[in-house]
């Protein structure tokens, strides 16, 4: 059983509702669940069981309506927006289904400019952009902006900028949703690197060869946590 | 649903983007036919209040208007240009996707078409109503009654700034429609993105500067269009604001200047009041209109003269006679050096005019705008008011007189003909007057005596004192004369001035205001292309104020730049066309360097409402 240290994310009783004009959409339903450090973790389920919205609530981007979550130790449901930025930029690195790079930034600006929140020295993002493109197959394309590459090289851009600030907790939403075959494994390449290199990785997707890579498979359904398979 | 509903539908889910396109436009035409309504009115007013404002100044007033009025004209015309390309540009991605659901082409041209016109419409109706409003309101204030005003102006600016709209927003729906659905969808093509590729790897620059400068070129053709307006805009308020304050001063010191403020008058009791009323009618005063200003017992006693001199208090006294006389243009020719070809300049035009003899070796000050004033050699010399100079002294087609220059030509009474060597601005009887040496004024008329002296006194702990002292000695000699301190009518005069100028000045206040909220359409443009690239800094860790940050660099560099531009042309047509010979001191330079960064830092403020209303947004709801 893991103790309280070794715990990257501990959710308690997580509910999540939206108000859609006189409708009210209950998106989780009492969540409760804990994920060790340096775990792979597969969230799965069917379109609009709420796999996107626990991801967000993980990653900070959104607040549960009710219970409470505690990333890295943190209460994020008591924080405000600048803390949670923050947060974001040093401890979570996020990838969107749909890529979501800075179309008027360079590949290689795209990964460098959340160290530059972080005031690194030039070099150091520097020589961090340069590694992390070789890294990812990318050096050839710093140059171009994103509009110029394809769907794989742009979400590879992602995984790029998502490490950027070495955080310890990756969050993937669908990641190969909207990629070939070809490109999907590609990504599935980089989640087996995070993964070697003791990462705790969550990935919401329907990909099978992802789904091998997970030390824990978390279904969703209809809002409710439905299954852990270890 | 019938084809009507959709846009119209469409337009009120949009409360906000519609209501402020129809704001600003109101705002537009509003603007536009106030000023051409008041406009109207200030010149009538001028024109037919007989003894307010000299003519010189009239011109002066007339010529800002104009040049106030074309500008408000020309921001009006590429401000509702703008919006209206703005509205519409806003909608080529939902364009294409209406025509990605298979929707034919003419059908959403025709719905975005309608939306154009709806919204112009209710832009241009309400402006109207609005305009013709505050020009009743202004009208109350300003003249103190309401006369109905010229009808004719509202189709004239309704026509005009309906058909440019039109035409203006025609243009990114015609853009849309022949652009395929692929093309309106990508966010390459949406708002003319390029993505060409000119920078490295890692440039020094900040990430915020980067963004926000990349963003203002990717959006070039909105970019270049607000800051034409915004250009022109500055123009409007520099000639507005630092034309009105220069001219307002240097109009203002003209007027002083006929009288300084530690110089009295001292004359018979009759004649002291007829000539505050002279100097009082620049600000609507009327004087005795019979007044027989030659009367023998006006005159005053030689030996009083002396005395005064002879005070310590006593400075200068300035010995003046004043008569009104017939006067008569007398024209003159001139020679063209290449052609040797003679022309005559000048016609033969009579008017009323009050003749002031002084002794040019004894002025308590000198004031003229164009020649010199008199001087001790002087004899058959004069100078005029420019109200004598418009009326008998400029050319006038409507009787063939094509040349006219009153420093070539002379002036006639009495059968005795003054060559004129200046032209002064002049409160007294508003313009219409004469200056001739005192000497031969005596010598023509008969009178021997001057009928008012202007005292220049010392600087002095105790004005009151050295006044009474003077009085005492005065009414010894004959108790009718009397002292007339002029500062109460200089102070009333002066504030004509500044609140006719005053007016003028606030007329741009519209138009500014319709650009801010133009300034606000164009920062909500980028909010609308950007959002999504926020919405992903945010979640990867920007705090709300760096969004903001990349916004007010834009909204900086817009305004900036157009403010750049707008001074430098406004400051040259005030100084080179408006204003000659300007009066520019320290403080006119602060005061106008105030107004108008004030003005800059109000509209920059102003255009950070949708950045402010961005930032407290929820990072999910922007994504969506």
């Amino acid at each position: 059983m893991s103790t309280k240290e070794d715990l990257m994310i501990y959710a308690q009783a997580l509910g999540k509702t939206y108000q859609v004009g006189d409708l009210k959409l209950e998106v989780l339903k009492d969540i409760t669940l804990s994920i060790p450090k340096a775990k792979f973790i597969v969230i799965c389920g069917p379109s609009g069981s709420g796999k996107t919205t626990l991801l967000n609530i993980i990653g900070g981007i959104d607040k549960p309506t009710s219970g409470k979550i505690f990333v890295e130790g943190q209460d994020l449901t008591v924080q405000d927006e600048d803390f949670l930025s923050d947060f974001r930029c040093n401890n979570v690195g996020f990838v969107f289904q749909s890529y979501n790079l800075v179309s008027t930034l360079t590949v290689a600006e795209n990964v460098a400019f959340p160290m530059e929140w972080t005031r690194k020295p030039e070099q150091e993002i520097e020589k961090r952009v340069t590694e992390l493109l070789e890294t990812l197959g990318l050096q050839h394309r710093a140059n171009h902006f994103p509009a110029q590459l394809s769907g794989g090289e742009q979400q590879r851009v992602a995984f790029a900028r998502a490490l950027a600030n070495d955080p310890q907790l990756i969050l993937a939403d669908e990641p190969t949703g909207n990629l070939d075959g070809k490109n999907a494994q590609k990504i599935t390449q980089v989640l087996q690197l995070l993964k070697e290199r003791g990462k705790t990785v969550i990935v919401s997707t329907h990909d099978e060869q992802i789904r091998e890579l997970a030390d824990q498979v978390l279904c969703l359904e209809d809002g409710k946590l439905a299954s852990k398979n270890e | 649903m019938s084809k009507a509903a959709f846009p119209i539908n469409d337009l009120l889910r949009r409360k906000l983007q519609t209501s402020l396109t129809i704001i600003t436009l109101t705002l537009s035409v509003a603007s536009t036919l106030f000023l051409l309504l008041f406009s109207s009115r200030l010149g009538f007013n001028a024109a037919s209040a007989v003894g307010t404002l000299t003519q010189g100044l009239t011109t002066i007033f007339s010529q800002f208007i104009l040049f106030i009025g074309v500008l408000i004209f020309a921001v009006g015309a590429v401000l509702t240009s703008f919006i209206a390309f703005l509205m519409m540009a806003q909608r080529t991605r939902d364009f294409g996707l209406i025509k990605a659901a298979g929707c034919p082409n003419g059908l959403v041209a025709g719905y975005f078409m309608t939306e154009l016109i709806t919204t112009t419409f209710a832009g241009c109706i309400l402006g109207i109503a609005l305009g013709f409003f505050i020009d009743y309101a202004a009208a109350n204030v300003v003249f103190s009654a309401y006369q109905l005003p010229n009808f004719w102006f509202a189709p004239l600016v309704f026509v005009a700034f309906f058909v440019l709209s039109v035409v203006f927003g025609l243009q990114p729906i015609l853009k849309a429609a022949r652009m395929s659905p692929v093309k309106a969808l990508s966010p390459v093509n949406y708002y003319g993105l390029t993505t060409t590729n000119k920078h490295k790897p890692l440039s020094r620059s900040g990430i915020t500067w980067r963004i926000a400068s990349r963003s203002l070129f990717r959006r070039q053709s909105a970019t270049i269009r607000i800051v034409i307006l915004l250009s022109i805009v500055f123009i409007l308020l520099t000639v507005s604001v630092a034309g009105g304050i220069i001219a307002s001063d240097t109009t203002t010191s003209w007027i002083q200047k006929t009288v300084n403020s530690d110089t009295i008058a001292i004359a018979h009791n009759s004649m002291g009041n007829q000539y505050k009323l002279l100097l009082s009618k620049f600000s609507g005063a009327k004087e005795t209109g019979d007044f027989n200003y030659s009367d023998p017992k006006l005159a005053i006693p030689e030996g009083v003269i002396g005395q005064l001199s002879a005070l310590s208090s006593v400075s200068l006294v300035d010995s003046r006679l004043i008569l009104k006389e017939h006067v008569n243009e007398i024209s003159n020719f001139t020679v063209n050096p290449d052609t040797e070809q003679t022309y005559s300049v000048g016609d033969s035009r009579q008017g009323e005019a009050i003749v002031v003899g002084v002794n040019p070796e004894n002025l308590s000050g000198t004031w003229f705008v164009q020649g010199r004033f008199l001087n001790a050699n002087d004899d058959f010399e004069a100078v005029i008011g420019d109200s004598v100079a418009q009326a008998m002294y400029s050319p006038d087609t409507s009787k063939n007189t094509m040349l006219s220059n009153p420093l070539v030509q002379s002036i006639e009474f009495q059968n005795n003909t003054f060559s004129i060597v200046g032209v002064c601005v002049d409160p007294v009887n508003n313009g219409l007057v004469t200056y001739v040496p005192i000497e031969r004024l005596e010598n023509i008329s008969g009178v021997s005596n001057p009928n008012l002296l202007l005292v220049k006194l010392n600087n002095s702990t105790d004005r009151s004192a050295d006044i009474a002292q003077i009085k005492t000695l005065i009414q010894a000699t004959d108790p009718d004369l009397n002292v007339f301190e002029l500062d109460g009518v200089i102070a009333k005069n002066s504030a004509f001035l500044a609140s006719t100028w005053q007016t003028i000045m606030l007329l741009p206040l519209f138009t500014l205001v319709s650009a801010a909220l133009c300034l606000v359409g164009y920062m909500m443009l980028a909010v609308d292309e950007q959002h999504q690239e926020f919405a992903v800094l945010r979640a990867v860790g920007a705090k709300p104020k760096i969004v903001i940050f990349i916004l007010a660099i834009q909204s900086i560099i817009v305004l900036v730049s157009s403010f750049g531009v707008g001074i430098s042309l406004g400051t040259i047509i005030t100084l080179l066309i408006l204003m000659q010979q300007p009066l520019v001191t320290g403080f006119t330079i602060l005061e106008i360097t105030g107004w108008l960064l004030a003005a800059l830092a109000g509209m920059f403020i102003f255009s950070l409402y949708p950045a402010f209303r961005l930032a407290k947004t929820s990072i999910l709801k922007i994504m969506t």
